[in-house]
């Protein structure tokens, strides 16, 4: 019911929200895939790195800064569970892409080296369960 | 959590397999533009796949529960202009979609062809990969994907 009555100044921010949430999540994806299968193909390495820093931290940005415009402008959810999971996602993406980032710089650099980049294997799979995680509870909002 | 917000649930699911899969290919298709070597160009086309499976799969998902949630819900009708819209830009979406991957498969076979002789760079290939046609086809359907989201958000009419 909620969805049907919010005030037009709310739906920009919320586009961008949805969209930036969507496309961190295919873009994660995008990494995670490139990051496993370069044990096999190392020159994906930097096609992870560059996806890291192209695609996937301006859409987490889209999506980190949509959601506050929009959680400034509506009051609905304010201390309930499942905001609190979207901003614990949400912050918590930060350090870890930023980490992600800099080990795949480093999985480019030091080609010798294959924990850099099974590391963000290791980060982008997790991100992406915990995006869908938060998919679930910012739609379904249960307990609310 | 209530019916509608289990369906709601689902609708998102499918949209998020539908943008995430669009940004996705997008990134490999980018990526393959910037390739030479025929082999390293397969691979990422192989990997468009996955892909292209999210999409089709979050298609039939959203149309599913979005038709289901149409039907379940008091306040929106099928005659609501948004309604009407979304379902058309999403034929438009999958017409776009399917042309543009028809195109990105006759491509994909000229790179393993290519990979298997060699594996030298190849103008042809690189002309295929970047053929306006095939890119407006699939950058015109991610862009339609939007646009339901969009309307989806504002409901204009309703």
């Amino acid at each position: 019911m909620v969805a049907i009555i919010r005030p037009d100044s709310w739906n920009f921010p919320l586009f961008l929200h949805v969209l930036g949430a969507a496309t961190v999540t295919g873009a994660t994806a995008a990494a995670f895939v490139g990051a496993v299968l370069s044990r096999r193909w190392p020159w994906l390495r930097r096609v992870v790195a560059r996806t890291l820093l192209l695609a996937v931290f301006p859409a987490w940005l889209l999506m980190r800064l949509g959601g506050a415009w929009e959680d400034s402008r509506s009051p609905i959810g304010d201390g309930s569970t499942w905001l609190g999971i979207g901003y614990i996602v949400g912050d918590a993406g930060f350090v870890l892409l930023i980490v992600a980032m800099i080990l795949g710089a480093v999985s480019v650099r030091k080609a010798e080296r294959r924990w850099p980049i099974q590391a963000v294997a290791v980060i982008t799979g997790a991100y992406f369960v915990a995006l869908l995680v938060a998919m679930f509870a910012m739609t379904g909002k249960p307990g609310s | 959590m209530d019916r509608y917000h289990w369906l709601l649930v689902f609708h998102m699911a499918g949209a998020f397999m539908v943008l995430g899969g669009a940004m996705m290919a997008g990134i490999f298709n980018i990526a393959a533009l910037r390739r030479e070597r025929p082999s390293e160009i397969v691979v990422l086309f192989r990997l468009t796949r996955y892909a292209v499976t999210s999409i089709l799969a979050g298609m039939v998902v959203t149309l599913a529960f979005g038709i289901w949630l149409v039907a379940d819900v008091d306040y929106v009708k099928w005659s609501n202009s948004w309604v009407i819209v979304a379902l058309i830009l999403w034929f438009v979406a999958n017409a776009l979609g399917g042309i543009g991957g028809g195109r990105d498969k006759r491509t994909r076979q000229l790179a393993e062809q290519l990979a298997a002789q060699g594996d030298q760079p190849s103008a042809e290939l690189r002309t295929r990969l970047r053929d306006p046609v095939s890119l407006a086809l699939s950058w015109g359907s991610g862009l339609a994907v939007v646009a339901i989201l969009a309307l989806m958000i504002w409901k204009p009419g309703a």
